[in-house]
């Protein structure tokens, strides 16, 4: 550690918030140990870790949602330890989650105002919550009217709008935790902007990402995590992206995308004929082959998780044709789509990829269960906790979960191994990947790849939609580029260029 | 959260693991016989457990349709409603006074499938409110309620239909043939439930819906199926109740409501959904009827009753919170 | 297929089922029978509907948190049943009204300490202390009907500048709760735990506080619907206010007042709901229809509307999802938004 560059030390002043030995515990587990760092007025600090690191356990005693069992905080210099959420944002700290925590059916202002509206006569002062309103959404350049109900808004503009509420507490420490997972290109820019001039403004700012290259662009000081530890701490450009995941992972990744040694096959084994569904989808047409990883690349909103759930029977399709293996699916619901061959992660783990209080062993025979019962269609037991064996072994599953365990106790790598597993046991010959690392930490995505190219081995044909560039760079055979519903671009192997997939997809000339 | 931490600390081991046994409310129903027993004369008697059994039965069966419905996430407040407008038509159709086949060698069978079509017509009514009109289930059973209840009164003008044939009134009072349906029903849920594929698609669409379309639940038929399983277990109540108390009666079952929902709350399913067991159900049934038939043994009055049981379902609940966070804090 | 000018103007429409089922209820009635066109007669259907509507402006409160409350015909009917006794003793009538107000309170507050402290649903809570009402309120009147003094009558007979007292309270309980629920910020942050409780929290509103504070005054708003009831039928009957919680929530839900939370108004939402089902009562009364077909024909509007409801909510999600790539990027993440929603 002694070898980083120390922080920027223009500042003569104190921290604004400083870390000092902080352990903490659940029973018995130590969740952090003795970390201890410096956020700085006016200035960016990013900190990373892989899930389970102990990110969202630090941030949530900054926040009050937790009480540190030992070591303390100082703020500006004095003791803090917020015992609510209230007192910490009271003392100037503002979180802005991963979830957003607006209020749909509410108005802009009145979101802005939830947690103490100005008054008059009791009731609220309309007048001068719209105009404290409309200044501050005029600071983050939001050009909605304060009584928009947010429901109407976009994830960016939502995402805005958070910032908006933190400008208008006084906040002096911003905690930004995934702001940009949910962002297209244009609203991260933007977002991004707005961060530097808080910092400008000289609001301190911790900046949560797995996203290390946006950490990178955006942040003055790092801090990585490891198991509760600080790993490494220092001014950003004492770190290179391939430091920064070797202290995160502890090992360093020497070849991140394994290297798959089959070939795919000539034999179609999905054929998509202009599939068209109005403002969704228009004439998608394309061939997956046997062992083959097709990438569909595209920018949010562009149609490609549309496309999955149509291909996959979730959404209606009013024109084209789909067959698997030359049978015709198109008015079949999921169900039988399963039934021959296809599956399909969901780009949303929590919301239609698991039951999230049902047991490991239960999610990873959810689908396959029909193959393990007899003619009374009572579940041979046996064999299904041998199939959860067998699936806990082929996607390495953390030793430490028991198969009755609910899957909501899992870190988000382990659970989307389940959602894995669930599909594998059903042996897939088509599967359909929305997001597949999207929230999960480094080694959690080195294992969905081991198992991508796994798949694909066994003769599976693999649609790997991502918003990743160099993942699809990285996994698949051929890459498709959507745009505004339809297939802008087909790139083939050799010529993968991460400029020209950018291009086609910002095709009609709205480039960030 | 901060409730369900303090109170793993000051629990004794051997409490704690009595609280969360799979047969906790079991437990407690026979500390409640023992105890009870140097109080209510003739509580333990064989007669006593031939009148909680008569008392029991019938309220078993609609729990446990009830419970089917909460698994899946659903609620169906029409249940003693469906009992009511069964009950009536049936009688309707057998009662020897002026029933529509009085006399009729076929009126018995004639009345139970009757009663039961009733029951599986309805649930079947709800289940396509529900899962193919999508109103939430609230609602959709809260207005079939309405309806029934008011249809059932509108065709008796709420008078009370007697002269049921013997062959009929059997089903109910002879014990044996009563305890026969209901057990042999509730073992088939019970095994449908916990070792059938079908019985895994219910907790599924209870735990999360969207995620077992996702994983080839077939959500729809699912749903509506539930409903009418639980109309047609509503209907066998009904046969059993109408037997039992050897009338047609369109006001039946209507203050049950509380002995339904209260035995499978405190059969410890979660009305949130995905959680529940038929077992638990059971156990729900005979603690409330334990209670009942006790205090009424003691000789309060029925209103005391009502009020003592409204209590029980609360510290029941309360329970099952104070169980569910024990489980969260020890895995 | 259907055009989306086709599909918009049904939406538009179907968002005012209820008003326009109003319309069609109030048209029918009005051509078959002359009596109801009787302005004096809108008087009594709003006198008819006070007692529900109250009750419902209360229900409407609870479900807007996503809670619900059983409860509150139990409530009436101990209220009414210990403010009768207190009459009957010989204590004075403002002091019974006080008293049932108190209980109301009480009773609220049970059920807001049961549900927001101990973390027990409101349906079991509630449906727990209807029982444990109506057990109490038949030990009180000892399972008889209890006739009270003529007070009760001239209360609701009394008119103060020509309206109707059970109307006056009505009224005065509508503009409360309507100024309550849209310009004071407890209001705003009713709506706000209904959306996201979680987030409500995390926003530092007192989501425990706000809760019990939305039972209590669930409850009082069935203390002053038994109060109105009362004064027009000066008796508690042992079946006095039983299954008027349905009623309420029909009412509510017919307002438009959604059962998963944050969703609903008071004004013209609620009201709406409990004078159209009080018509319907009033009209068929008039066109001497069976009463035992009330229920039923009830229900069925009821179904109608929620029906119609349903409908509405199913296209909506279909022509939000229609949207997704019409424009792209730059508002294209408008369709996110909405698409969260489905």
């Amino acid at each position: 550690m002694d070898e980083n560059p120390p922080m920027r030390v223009d500042r003569l002043t104190e921290p604004l918030l400083a870390f000092r030995r902080i352990d903490k515990g659940f029973f018995g587990v130590k969740v952090l140990e003795g970390v201890s760092f410096e956020v700085h007025a006016g200035c960016a600090l990013g900190l990373v870790g892989e899930n389970g690191a102990g990110k969202s356990t630090l941030m949530n005693i900054v926040g009050g949602n937790l009480c540190a069992d030992a070591g303390e905080m100082r703020w500006n210099g004095g003791r803090y330890s917020p015992r609510s959420p209230r007192e910490a944002e009271r003392a100037g700290v503002a979180f802005i989650h991963q979830e957003l925590n607006l209020f749909q059916n509410l108005t802009i202002a009145e979101n802005l105002f939830i947690g103490g509206f100005p008054r008059r006569l009791g009731l609220i002062d309309r007048r001068a919550m719209g105009e404290r309103a409309r200044a501050v959404l005029r600071e983050v350049r939001l050009e909605h009217g304060p009584d928009t109900p947010v429901e109407r808004l976009s994830a960016g503009e939502r995402q805005l709008v958070e910032i908006a509420k933190a400008m208008m507490g006084e906040a002096r420490l911003i905690i930004l935790d995934e702001p940009t997972t949910s962002l297209t290109t244009r609203e991260t820019g933007r977002l991004f902007e707005m961060v530097r001039q808080l910092r400008e403004r000289g609001l301190a700012l911790i900046y949560i990402s797995h996203n290390l290259e946006q950490v990178r662009a955006l942040c003055d000081d790092l801090v990585i995590l490891r198991d509760g530890q600080v790993v490494g701490s220092g001014a950003m450009s004492g770190f290179t992206l391939d430091r920064m995941v070797s202290l995160m992972v502890g090992r360093e990744i020497t070849q991140f995308f394994p290297t798959r040694t089959s070939r795919p096959s000539t034999e179609v084994l999905l054929e998509v004929r202009g599939v068209s569904q109005p403002g969704m989808v228009r004439a998608v047409t394309f061939e997956l082959h046997r062992g083959e990883v097709l990438g569909i690349s595209g920018l949010m909103g562009s149609g490609r998780s549309e496309l999955a759930r149509i291909l996959f029977g979730l959404d209606d399709c009013s024109a084209g044709e789909i067959r698997l293996a030359g049978e015709c699916l198109n008015p079949l619901p999921p169900r039988e789509r399963i039934a021959r061959g296809m599956a399909f992660l969901t780009e949303d783990r929590r919301a239609d990829g698991l039951c999230l209080e049902a047991s490991v062993g239960d999610n990873i025979t959810l689908v396959a269960l029909g193959r393990m019962v007899g003619r009374t269609k009572a579940v041979r037991r046996e064999e299904a906790q041998a199939a959860v064996r067998r699936m806990r072994e082929a996607v390495r599953l953390t030793p430490g979960a028991r198969d009755g365990q609910p899957v909501k106790t899992l870190s988000g790598g382990n659970q989307q191994k389940v959602v894995l597993a669930k599909w594998i046991l059903n042996e897939p010959k088509v599967f359909i990947l929305d997001e597949p690392t999207r929230g999960i930490d480094v080694g959690a995505k080195c294992e969905v790849y081991r198992l991508i190219n796994e798949l694909a081995g066994r003769g599976a044909g693999v649609l790997m939609i991502s918003s990743e560039v160099e993942e699809l760079i990285g996994m698949c055979d051929r890459i498709l580029v959507m745009n505004r519903g339809a297939i802008g671009d087909s790139i083939e192997p050799g010529q993968f260029d991460r400029e020209r997939i950018l291009r086609s997809a910002l095709h009609s000339g709205v480039l960030a | 959260m901060a409730i369900g931490m303090r109170v793993d600390g000051w629990l004794p081991g051997w409490l704690k693991r009595g609280v969360l046994s799979d047969h906790l409310i079991l437990w407690l129903s026979v500390a409640y016989v023992l105890g009870m027993a140097p109080w209510a004369t003739g509580f333990v008697s064989v007669s006593n457990a031939q009148t909680i059994l008569a008392y029991l039965l019938p309220v078993l069966v609609v729990s446990v349709g009830l419970t089917l419905v909460l698994i899946i996430g659903g609620i169906d407040l029409s249940v003693t409603s469906i009992i009511a407008l069964a009950s009536v038509l049936g009688a309707k159709v057998m009662s020897g006074e002026d029933g529509w086949m009085a006399g009729n060698a076929l009126a018995v069978p004639v009345g139970v499938l009757v009663m039961l079509a009733v029951g599986l017509g309805l649930g079947a009514v709800n289940g396509f409110t529900v899962a193919v009109c999508r109103i939430p289930a609230f609602i959709a059973t809260l207005t079939t309620m309405m309806f029934v209840s008011g249809f059932a009164i509108w065709v008796t003008l709420s008078r009370k239909i007697g002269g049921l044939p013997a062959g009929f009134v059997m089903l109910g009072q002879n014990l044996w043939v009563a305890t026969v349906m209901a057990v042999a029903v509730t073992w088939l849920a019970h095994g449908f439930l916990s070792r059938t594929l079908y019985g895994r698609w219910f907790y599924a669409v209870g735990q999360n819906a969207r995620a077992a379309l996702v994983s080839g639940v077939p959500v729809g038929r699912v749903t509506f199926w539930t409903y009418v399983a639980s109309g047609g277990f509503a209907g066998l109540s009904a046969i059993l109740f109408t037997a039992g108390l050897e009338t047609g009666n369109p006001e039946m079952a209507r203050d049950n409501l509380l002995d339904v929902v209260g035995a499978v709350v405190i059969g410890g399913t979660s009305l949130y959904g995905g959680r529940g067991r038929v077992l638990g159900t059971v156990f729900g049934v005979l603690f409330l009827a334990l209670v009942d038939n006790s205090l009424n043994l003691v000789g309060l009055t029925f209103y005391t009753i009502t009020m003592v049981k409204g209590g029980v379902i609360l510290g029941a609940a309360l329970l099952d919170t104070a169980r569910t966070r024990i489980l969260a804090r020890t895995g | 297929m259907r055009g989306p000018l086709w599909q918009r103007t049904t939406v538009t429409l179907m968002n005012q089922a209820s008003l326009i089922l109003f319309a069609v209820v109030l048209v029918v009635f009005g051509l078959l029978a002359p009596a109801f066109r009787d302005p004096q007669n809108g008087l009594n259907i709003l006198i008819q509907a006070s007692s529900t509507g109250i009750l419902a402006v209360g229900m409407t409160f609870v479900l807007l948190t996503a809670g619900v409350d059983l409860s509150v015909g139990a409530i009436m009917f101990v209220a009414a049943a210990l403010s009768g006794k207190f009459v009957l003793g010989g204590g004075s009538l403002p002091m019974a009204l006080l008293i049932m107000l108190l209980v109301g309170a009480g009773f609220g507050a049970v059920n807001g300490l049961f549900i927001t402290r101990l973390g027990i649903m409101a349906f079991v809570v509630t449906l727990a202390t209807r029982y444990f009402g109506r057990g109490l309120g038949l030990q009180i009147t000892e399972t008889r009907a209890m006739n009270l003094p003529d007070s009760f009558y001239e209360l609701g007979a009394a008119r103060v500048v020509g309206v109707p007292v059970p109307v006056l309270i009505f009224a005065g309980v509508v503009v409360v709760a309507h100024v309550v629920l849209t310009r004071t910020p407890f209001g705003r942050q009713i709506y706000a735990v209904g959306a996201d409780l979680e987030a409500a929290r995390k926003a530092g509103i007192r989501t425990r506080w706000v809760l019990w504070v939305v039972y209590m005054i669930c409850g009082v708003c069935a203390a002053v619907a038994g109060v109105v009831a009362l004064s027009q039928a000066p008796a508690v009957s042992p079946g006095f206010g039983n299954n008027r919680e349905f009623l309420a929530i029909a009412a509510a839900v017919l307002g438009g007042t959604s059962l998963f939370g944050g969703r609903g108004a008071v004004f013209p939402g609620t009201v709406l709901g409990a004078v159209l089902i009080q018509t319907l009562e009033n009209g068929l009364n008039i066109l001497n229809v069976n009463p035992y077909l009330y229920p039923l024909i009830t229900s069925g509007v009821i179904f109608v509307a929620v029906l119609l409801d349903s409908l509405r909510n199913g296209w909506l999600v279909r022509w939000n999802r229609r949207k997704i790539f019409v424009t792209p990027d730059e508002v294209g993440g408008n369709s996110q938004g909405l698409k969260r929603e489905t």
